[in-house]
């Protein structure tokens, strides 16, 4: 019974998203809904079974074989309900928009790709559908229109590279362990094992997005169209990525805080949250800030992991968790902005909160738990990602509160950009959004509070068992134990609001309010070079093997070139100075028979 | 049952020489006779593929003096090439009837392409050296008619650059033969099993196998033979001529000779520069139809590093992608056919959205680009992951590496051309779909790729017998 479900979760999205091609427009979308909410209520029945299921496929040890326990479980039900929250949302979003033809087609493949991503017990199959995920991502930016093909390809590309780095540290991975079988790995960290872990690490922080995979996630927030970034970059892909990340430093390589790994993962996650934060502060639409902000998350979720200790993993996870909910809940409220006005360039909006007071509503406690704010989720994850940075070294801890205070600095200027000030003359006829668009805001705004205020739900019941052993004898939920690290924290969030009002007054504008800092002596040169895109390793990437390619055409053609010319010019060159000899003249020819003669009495003599 | 294999040979060699004479009368009846020629070669090749996977190798011999006996054995490699080749050259026909219709010297061109299929066969099954060599040759005289078959004068020079190299290389390669009879005393492939090969005729031999199968340094020919039809080069390319060379390495080195090792480490790095020389001139060039031949040869290389590595893993991924790689390689060159036909150009800067006016070529053109590039499910993603895995497990990380930035080069050419081509501002805003008929070869090519993928486990059961059979292991 159970093992049909399994495949059923993978074949009813899939069938269903291509055949929705037949079906007229608007059934198309209450079809996804239908499908999404059945595949919802199949994760619900599946929570805390376990089962798995095994079918020969390619041989070598590649068999399709499927494990449900309870962290993949647990990842499915977050999966599945994202999914139906953005399909609700866009039934309206997407009404009038020629996009949607594909765009509910797309979004069940997703649906059914992630599904066998979460499930699969076979590396091979974990691959297969993990670079499956590749076409929906590619599909669901290129119907954005226009130039949004070249994103797309962007965000391909950066994706493809990383997965087959994935694929290569697979095959090591499967050679090292003899076994394919996910369940059955446990790798030592020596040299050939770190570079597999590396490089199924690539394919985790890249699916996630941190730093430096990420420069594809911006350009996407102005191409594509806003649900595939409340679903892609801020859900699905940061569950899959962290997931993905806990199993290899969990299960497949028991990784420990000795290792110099631990070091590297949590310095890439420092680096991803606060470059990122950076760039975030100084944008000025709507769309862009927030997928700034989704890159910057991924920091704290891969420092909480990299720490490799009990709380930072619990946070991690609690946070990817926190994260998929708030700023998909951001992402939706800038849909819902972009829907009433036309626009998220935040110089041409203002005080809509009037206007859409419940998507205002929702933006504040979305905004608050990304901030930190206590009692709201994102504060909770975030202590416990702190308390476990801490105890590895306090440059991680600096770094990370130092994000927060420009996170909440950011979103105390797009809030009151977009929501307070003066209400605009243009902006006199908007209404509040669709219902179909409120209820997920309301929804996800809704348990934001709940994981925070009663966080021991989430942590209890599906995040601390992921440990197992390990986890055992802890308490994480609650309210936090060190309580040095939440008055400073709190601090740093008292800090931002008193920075972000002083400044907005001394500078004279809202979004003004940072420009003491993009336009800082040094900052503001790197701000522009990261503006020219100086810094993107897709650009430099792409330069350099434009000009590889062209020394590589050089080769080919003077390959060519021999077979073209110097063959033919030597064979005519050739038949030339034999036609010469040959030119009919007796007097040559006697030279040579005599000069023959000659030799062959030379021959004779010398025998 | 052995009968199945002179069918599968026969048929399609001699009724060859049949349809110019049909041709005459009835142009319809001579395709469809061309159609039913390759067909029932295909169907006798599948009905084989029952006994050997059972175990038994259905052998027939007709001996001669001088050691020119001919032996023809379906054993589980020969029946694997033969389906794919014989497979896609029954799509590659009925495309034909649309492609071609307007031409003139059809007779030919049929007698050609089914004379092509046939020799093709015969090298399949062939299990003596001099018989593959023969059949090699009618393979090459029928490439230089087709490959010539507008009457242009640089389309011939093409034509002639095409046959000349590669009949040079298998004159060196007739040498390599002749230097292992002299040695083993007979040209039975079957006799010199795990034998040591002299160096020398290894070398020859493989200027054969190289030129016939385009790798760097004799791979020019193959881009240039793009100025043939269409549903020429998707034959070449898919089908028959680039994969003589790569079955014929299967046969000779990987099932029969031992070599050197040091071979073992001058080959890869030879296809590696192939692969990477291939894969920049690919996004260099603007013509639609040399940027996939530019893909072959590079696709080529990894095919023949899944052959080299010794490895059942490696050598598995390298016969399946020889089976993906046709059937994607098969529909990029359809569908460019399609595309070049309609628009009358190939410089793919002067394309643009024709996804708009052209819906089915476009989504089978990205699901042929998509397996050839490896992504899943399409089939390519086995076949890549197979002969990558195979060759990390050889130890060759190096290799593995150049191929891995092969593999980007791969994504990058194909998504630059499906850009320009499908995508972007509609620059040919008259262009229609191509005909029924070829719109559903595509599909059909389209969706096999799928297929391949999805259920790879019915090709790999064929796979896992031929590798038993090559290496005496599963």
């Amino acid at each position: 019974m159970i093992d049909v479900i399994l495949f059923l979760l993978i074949v009813i999205p899939l069938i269903v998203g291509i055949l929705s091609f037949l079906l007229p427009k608007s059934a198309r979308g209450i079809c996804a809904l239908v499908v999404t909410v059945v595949n919802f209520c199949m994760a619900v029945f599946l929570l805390k079974k376990e089962c798995i299921v095994t079918l020969p496929w390619a041989g070598f040890g590649i068999d399709f074989s499927f494990r449900l326990y309870q962290f993949s479980g647990f990842i499915m039900l977050a999966v599945s309900f994202f999914s139906v929250l953005i399909t609700l949302y866009s039934l309206n979003f997407l009404k009038d928009k020629d996009s949607s033809r594909q765009f509910y087609t797309y979004l069940l493949i997703t649906l059914s790709f992630a599904n066998g991503a979460v499930l699969a017990n076979n590396l091979v199959v974990l691959l297969f559908f993990w670079e499956g995920l590749l076409l929906p991502l590619y599909g669901l930016i290129v119907i954005g229109g226009g130039k949004a093909f070249k994103t797309a390809t962007k965000a391909f590309m950066i994706v493809g590279i990383s997965d087959l780095c994935m694929m290569a540290g697979v095959a090591l991975t499967g050679y090292l362990a003899k076994t394919l079988v996910i369940q059955d790995i446990t790798l030592p960290l020596d040299a050939p094992g770190s570079l597999a872990f590396i490089l199924l690490g690539i394919g985790a922080i890249a699916k996630a997005g941190a730093i430096p995979f990420h420069t594809w996630i911006p350009d996407a927030a102005e191409d594509a169209p806003l649900p595939f970034m409340a679903f892609f970059p801020a859900a699905i892909e940061k569950l899959l990525g962290i997931y993905f990340l806990a199993r290899i430093t969990l299960d497949l390589f028991q990784l420990n805080a000795h290792a110099g790994l631990s070091i590297i993962l949590m310095t890439v996650g420092a680096i991803t949250i606060i470059v990122a934060v950076m760039m975030a502060l100084i944008q000025k639409d709507y769309k862009k800030l927030l997928s700034y902000h989704a890159i910057s998350q991924v920091g704290y979720m891969i420092l909480g992991i990299g720490t490799c200790l009990p709380a930072g993993i619990i946070g991690g996870i609690f946070h990817m968790l926190n994260h998929a909910m708030y700023k998909c809940g951001l992402f939706l409220t800038a849909g819902a902005v972009e829907k009433g006005t036309g626009t998220t360039d935040l110089e041409r909006l203002g005080g809509l909160r009037s206007k859409m007071p419940v998507t205002f509503a929702c933006y504040v406690i979305v905004a608050a738990s990304i901030s930190g704010v206590p009692p709201f989720n994102g504060f909770f994850s975030k202590e416990l990602i702190y308390d476990a940075a801490l105890e590895r070294g306090a440059i991680f801890v600096l770094v990370a509160i130092l994000g927060s205070f420009f996170t909440a600095v950011s979103f105390l200027k797009l809030g009151h950009a977009a929501f307070l000030g003066k209400a605009r003359q243009e902006y006199q006829a908007v209404k509040e959004a669709h219902l179909s668009m409120l209820i997920p805001m309301i929804i996800l705004a809704f348990v934001c509070v709940i994981f925070g205020v009663f966080n021991h739900i989430p942590i209890n019941n599906f995040i601390q068992p992921i440990l197992g052993e390990n986890g055992e004898g802890h308490h994480f939920t609650g309210m936090p134990t060190n309580l040095t690290l939440v008055m400073i924290s709190l601090l740093v969030l008292l800090g931002a609001f008193i920075h972000h009002f002083t400044a907005v007054k001394i500078m004279g504008g809202i979004l003004k309010a940072v420009d003491h800092i993009h336009y800082a002596p040094g900052l503001s040169l790197l701000y522009q070079w990261a503006e020219k895109k100086y810094f993107d390793p897709y650009e430099i990437g792409i330069r350099l093997i434009n000009k590889m390619s062209n020394l590589f055409w050089w080769l080919d053609r003077s390959v060519d070139w021999v077979y073209e010319s110097l063959v033919v010019r030597v064979a005519c060159g050739c038949s030339t100075a034999i036609r010469r000899i040959h030119a009919g003249y007796y007097v040559i020819y006697v030279v040579w028979s005599l000069l023959g003669a000659f030799l062959v009495i030379i021959l004779f003599v010398l025998n | 049952m052995e009968y199945l294999i002179l069918l599968a040979v026969l048929v399609p060699i001699l009724g060859a020489f049949i349809l110019p004479l049909i041709g005459w009368y009835a142009p319809k009846i001579r395709n469809l006779t061309a159609l039913a020629l390759v067909t029932i070669s295909c169907g006798a090749s599948a009905l084989l593929v029952k006994p050997v996977l059972a175990g038994h190798i259905p052998t027939m011999t007709f001996p001669f003096p001088l050691g020119f006996d001919l032996i023809l054995t379906a054993d589980a490699l020969g029946i694997f090439m033969a389906m794919v080749s014989s497979f896609i050259g029954m799509i590659i026909v009925i495309y034909s009837f649309g492609y071609i219709r307007h031409e003139a010297n059809q007779n030919e061109y049929y007698l050609m392409v089914v004379l092509f299929l046939g020799s093709m066969m015969g090298i399949v099954y062939s299990q003596n050296l001099i018989y593959i060599y023969l059949f090699w040759e009618i393979a090459a005289i029928c490439c230089w008619r087709l490959i010539g078959f507008y009457r242009e004068r640089e389309i011939i020079l093409k034509a002639d650059k095409a046959f000349l190299i590669t009949v040079f290389g298998a004159l060196a390669m007739l040498v390599g033969f002749i230097m292992l009879y002299n040695d083993f005393g007979t040209f039975d492939l079957r006799a010199m099993h795990g034998r040591a090969a002299p160096n020398v005729a290894v070398l020859l031999i493989m200027f054969g196998i190289f030129s016939k199968s385009a790798t760097l340094p004799f791979h020019t020919w193959l881009p240039d033979a793009g100025v043939a039809p269409s549903p020429v080069t998707a034959l070449l390319h898919a089908a028959v001529l680039v994969k003589i060379g790569v079955f014929a390495f299967a046969r000779i080195f990987v099932g029969s000779l031992a070599i050197d090792p040091r071979w073992d480490h001058i080959l890869p790095v030879v296809i590696a520069l192939s692969a990477l020389v291939a894969g920049g001139a690919a996004l260099v060039e603007t013509n639609i139809k040399r940027i996939i031949a530019y893909s072959t040869v590079s696709q080529i290389a990894f095919i023949f590093l899944g052959l080299m590595m010794k490895n059942p893993l490696a050598i598995a991924g390298g016969l399946l992608f020889i089976l993906m790689h046709g059937l994607a390689k098969g529909g990029l060159f359809l569908c460019a056919g399609i595309v070049e036909h309609n628009t009358h150009t190939k410089d793919i800067r002067q394309m643009g959205g024709l996804i708009k006016t052209m819906p089915i070529t476009a989504v089978s053109f990205a699901c042929c680009a998509l397996s050839v590039m490896g992504i899943p499910p399409f089939g390519g993603f086995f076949s890549k992951y197979m002969v990558i895995a195979g060759t990390l497990q050889t130890g060759n990380f190096m290799i593995a590496a150049v191929f891995l930035f092969g593999a980007v080069l791969t994504i990058l050419y194909l998504f630059r051309m499906f850009n320009l081509v499908f995508l972007g501002e509609i620059k040919n805003p008259a262009v229609r779909e191509g005909s029924y008929l070829m719109v559903c070869c595509v599909a059909v090519l389209a969706i096999l790729s799928l297929a391949g993928g999805i259920f790879i486990r019915y090709p790999n059961q064929i796979i896992q017998a031929t590798i038993q059979q090559l290496m005496g292991v599963r």
